[in-house]
């Protein structure tokens, strides 16, 4: 038996503790993709005995990891939370933190503005509460604040439900949230969903995607679903509804979760007939609790990019759904559609290097784009590395399946937004452009003359159409290169001369005491 | 009396940062490089208000993504986050150009009580230019972080000083950095002004700060200027302590010619300097002002369809001040409301309400201290005003309730995320137009 995820406890197990996610690593793809040896950890998630390391159904063997002394500011899972469920329409959370963890609350309501916009929704500003706290609350506790700031969510918006989110401070203070969540249900009538995303517990944000998708699965998703038969689950963050499009041909609605999702959206998660996303990464958890818990199926497939992947993607699909036959037709009638297009791009973009960061599975697919469009990648870096995820699935080792379906990436390194790597990272690969999700790395890739596709919009790349939405894309962002060779002959880095001279980005994980000679 | 909303202080739609938001404070000093002795994700938090959904203001040097971080995780809270904080100082000294190292420490490291001190001590005692602030984002906002920055910088880099006092120098104490969108414009319009009118000005923050070598000058200056309705009083009474060093506490930033002549003619009748450089300045900017006045007066008095006339404020105690008082005494626009969200502390309510009273002999404002966005918006709902277009300047918090009374938000605060700002300022003699050209833009033509 497959061990399940436990909807019983009201916190997850961390990915590095999970999947064995690491954040530092330096090296070619196909060197990442043996020392993940996501066959033994598959069949681990699957509860089978393996041969593999640590042997029978023990832990899978540890990933090797960088560690280095020197860190520059990142993301944490509390903000994660936050840019999920903090972006439901008719849901309210309550940050209980000081009122700093709420400083990128314009940021995620701005992403929460566009992606209503994009889903044709009514657009309005979200409505996180943070419970603002203080010295004196640190010292006596802040429940009492809690238990207020929950009858007033109630009062003014009276929401379909509420989530309560853990920061640093309230963790270290020992504040009982599970507790005041199940004390308050009765009294507010709702769901109270505890979320245990205090930034310092993960080593990466992303376990705070599987935090907000545990709490949607364990307390909004309806136990007794009525099928529909025409719905599917898309995980998802702010895009734009390409996928409707995509699977109109096979008959199906799609149901976005979870941002910009309403309560409704996201119950009837267990009546849809399958689940997929756009990422793995985050996407995975859900897909599995869905799977394991409520009986819907989640696509053993790759990432919808890419032609190969993109069919692979609609088969699995139409296996599920019964349209087969239709669904090649489908596929076949799509190549030609978008291939001339293809190739005219294909042309323009002869001699042409790209270079990808962002987060993990997201590079594997983007990559393929790339490489679809006659684009060089030398290069890439993700945030963090899974080496399994969470379905244990056969068809989702998604850095594998670019490796044998694209080549090689020689350069592929794992960093979490560490901007002060990037003068020797751009050193050594050859690149005309960056894509680029999260802050803080394009703004020194620009000072280095190299421009930036900021892909807000994470479903530009999907499907067939997405290989050629994102070339016309690249055309605009070429031309910016004037801007950031004016950048680079008046702009210098912030960075020492001393380390703008070194070679290797991971210098102070293999040679720390290169510091005590700098720094005496 | 003032109204003040106090409920279970819960806040909806944050209009501030907390303490270690003084990261940016130090981000502001050429050279200045913050060390975030604090979670992983508080920096990114941080930006964005101060920053990014500030007018896309971005940074410059260590600021951004840039910023070295501790990012603080489950094994440092357990045993101590002593060891990988002194890795960071290090590396940071190695790995950063710059010239002041600053280590603030956010909530997890202020409550699992490292001795950070002992750890900044070792590299202070080497001689490397290292300060540690104890900023706690429970301790408050980030303009309290500022000062605390501010501070530590003080007590533990600029040091003591009792030698000659260096008459004509002034300490200028202005607006934190990025917290309003316009900060780099203002201190260029300000300065402008100050150098203009005889004196020589430590900046110590943005593009015409002298760095480090500047922030060591502070004991030397003639006296502390402090514009701002409270913030960097502070600082001035620490450095009247320290270096016996008096205060001139001028509460309006100023904008348009009278404002900023009777600004300028305070400052140089406190100093004592001779005034023939200020006067020759003050007659010059008024002759351009009024030449553009004129043109302006033109379209003011015969503009066909409508302009927007009864005006909300929604902001610091600086900003609600200064525009408020600028477009009712100045323009003949109507306040009313004007809401302040930065949390002043208790001393300084009572004066900051009086100045609202008291805009000039015809314009009496009664003003609101509310820091719960939802109160904000729930007070400017239920304003009145009148028959024409409300006109609101404010945040991208106030855009859904502008949206349901029809209004035009102009977006002059934190969060900002309807403005690109890059070198503009609404203030002084230059700024006032800008200001002017912003509104009337957003009011004229067939929109």
């Amino acid at each position: 038996m497959a061990k399940k995820i436990n909807l019983e406890m009201s916190s997850v197990e961390n990915r590095e503790m999970r999947l064995g996610t690491i954040i530092a690593w330096d090296g070619k793809a196909s060197e990442l993709v043996e020392a993940s040896d996501y066959d033994t950890r598959k069949e681990k998630k699957r509860g089978n005995s393996t041969k593999g390391c640590g042997g029978g159904k023990g832990k899978a063997c540890r990933l090797c990891e960088l560690r280095t002394p020197f860190n520059q500011q990142t993301m944490c899972a509390n903000a994660i939370v936050e840019c999920q469920i903090g972006n439901l329409t008719d849901c309210i959370l309550i940050q209980h933190s000081p009122i700093g963890c709420a400083a990128d609350n314009a940021w995620f309501n701005l992403a929460f503005k566009m992606g209503l916009s994009r889903r044709n929704k009514p657009v309005q500003n979200l409505q996180i509460f943070c419970t603002n706290l203080l010295e004196k609350d640190m010292v006596f506790g802040a429940s009492d604040k809690l238990r207020q700031t929950i009858r007033e969510v109630k009062e003014r918006f009276n929401p379909k439900a509420i989530f309560i989110s853990m920061s640093c401070s309230t963790a270290i203070i020992g504040e009982d949230i599970d507790s005041i969540a199940d004390e308050l249900e009765p009294e507010v009538g709702v769901p109270v969903v505890p979320l245990h995303c205090e930034g310092f517990r993960s080593k990466h944000w992303s376990t705070g995607f599987d935090i907000s998708q545990h709490g949607v699965a364990r307390q909004i998703v309806k136990r007794n679903p009525t099928k529909q038969n025409d719905l599917i689950n898309i995980v998802a963050l702010w895009g734009t509804d390409y996928f409707t499009d995509l699977l109109k041909p096979l008959g199906l609605r799609v149901n976005y979760m979870i941002d910009t999702a309403s309560y409704d959206e996201l119950a009837q998660a267990s009546e849809a007939v399958a689940t997929a996303t756009f990422c793995h990464t985050l996407g995975s958890y859900m897909a599995t609790v869905l799977e394991q818990h409520f009986g819907v199926p989640q696509i053993d497939a790759p990432q919808p990019y890419g032609f190969a992947a993109t069919d692979e993607w609609l088969r699995a699909i139409a296996k599920i759904v019964g349209k087969e036959a239709e669904t090649e037709e489908y596929i076949k009638s799509e190549h030609e559609r978008v291939m001339p297009r293809i190739l005219e791009l294909r042309e323009k973009f002869k001699g042409v290097n790209g270079f990808i960061m962002t987060g993990s599975s997201y590079s594997h697919g983007l990559i393929s784009v790339l490489k679809e469009l006659g684009i060089g990648v030398q290069g890439s870096i993700v945030f963090h590395h899974d080496p399994v995820y969470d379905s244990g699935a056969e068809n989702q080792n998604t850095l594998k399946y670019l490796v044998d379906n694209y080549g090689d990436v020689e350069h592929f390194t794992v960093s979490k937004t560490q901007a002060y790597q990037l003068p020797q990272v751009f050193r050594r690969v050859k690149t005309d452009f960056v894509i680029i999700r999260h802050q803080g790395l394009a703004p020194e890739a620009a000072k280095l003359g190299i421009p930036a596709l900021a892909l807000g919009d994470e479903h530009i790349p999907v499907g067939y159409d997405g290989m050629i939405r994102i070339g016309e894309i690249l055309l605009d962002i070429l031309a910016r290169k004037r801007f950031n060779q004016v950048l680079k002959r008046h702009v210098s880095l912030p960075y020492s001369d001393w380390w703008q001279s070194q070679d290797d980005p991971f210098l102070l994980s293999k040679h720390p005491e290169v510091l005590d000679e700098i720094v005496k | 009396m003032a109204k003040t909303n106090v409920k279970s202080g819960t806040i909806v739609h944050p209009h501030y940062g907390c303490t270690v938001g003084a990261a940016y404070t130090v981000a502001a000093i050429k050279g200045g490089v913050p060390i975030a002795n604090c979670g992983p994700g508080c920096m990114y938090k941080q930006f964005f208000l101060l920053s990014f959904d500030n007018g896309f203001q971005g940074s410059a040097g260590a600021g951004g993504g840039n910023v070295p971080s501790a990012n603080v995780g489950e094994n440092d809270i357990v045993f101590g986050g002593k060891k990988k904080l002194d890795e960071l100082i290090k590396s940071s000294l190695a790995v950063m150009k710059g010239d002041l190292f600053v280590v603030l420490t956010g909530c997890s490291g202020e409550l699992i009580g490292d001795d950070v001190p002992s750890v900044v001590r070792q590299y202070q005692e080497k001689g490397y230019p290292v300060v540690y602030a104890d900023t706690g984002g429970f301790k408050g906002t980030n303009l309290t972080g500022h000062e605390i920055v501010i501070e530590s910088i003080i007590e533990q880099y600029v040091g003591d000083y009792d030698g000659e006092k260096e008459k004509g120098l002034i300490n200028l104490w202005f607006e934190t950095p990025y917290f309003n969108q316009n900060w780099r414009g203002d201190y260029l319009e300000l300065v402008r002004i100050l150098r203009a009118s005889g004196f020589k000005v430590n900046v110590l923050f943005g593009a015409q700060s002298g760095g480090v070598e500047e922030w060591k000058n502070i004991p030397k200056a003639q006296f502390n200027l402090v514009v701002s309705p409270w913030v960097g009083v502070k600082t001035a009474e620490l450095l009247e302590r320290k270096y016996h060093q008096p205060y001139l506490h001028i509460p309006e930033i100023p904008i348009g010619e009278e404002a900023t002549t009777a600004f300028i003619r305070k400052v140089v009748e406190y100093a004592g300097i001779d005034k023939e450089p200020s006067e020759k300045f003050i007659k010059e900017e008024a002759e351009l002002y009024y030449y553009f006045l004129e043109h302006f007066a033109e379209f003011f008095s015969e503009y066909w369809f409508g302009l927007p006339s009864q005006f909300a404020v929604i902001g610091d105690s600086s900003y609600t001040f200064a525009y408020t008082k600028f477009l009712s005494d100045q323009i003949g626009l109507i306040p009313v409301k004007q809401i302040i969200t930065d949390n002043p502390p208790k001393r300084f309510r009572e004066g900051i309400s009086d100045l609202f009273r008291h805009i000039s002999d015809e314009v009496s404002v009664e003003v609101e201290f509310i820091e719960d966005g939802y109160l904000v918006e729930e007070s400017l709902r239920n304003t009145d005003f009148g028959s024409g277009v409300p006109l609101i300047l404010g945040t991208t918090w106030e855009a859904d309730v502008a949206a349901e009374k029809k209004g035009l938000l102009i977006e002059v605060g934190p969060p900002t995320t309807e403005e690109v700002a890059i070198n503009k300022s609404y203030i002084g003699y230059r700024g006032a137009f800008t200001l002017l050209e912003r509104i009337y833009t957003a009011t004229v033509g067939g929109k």
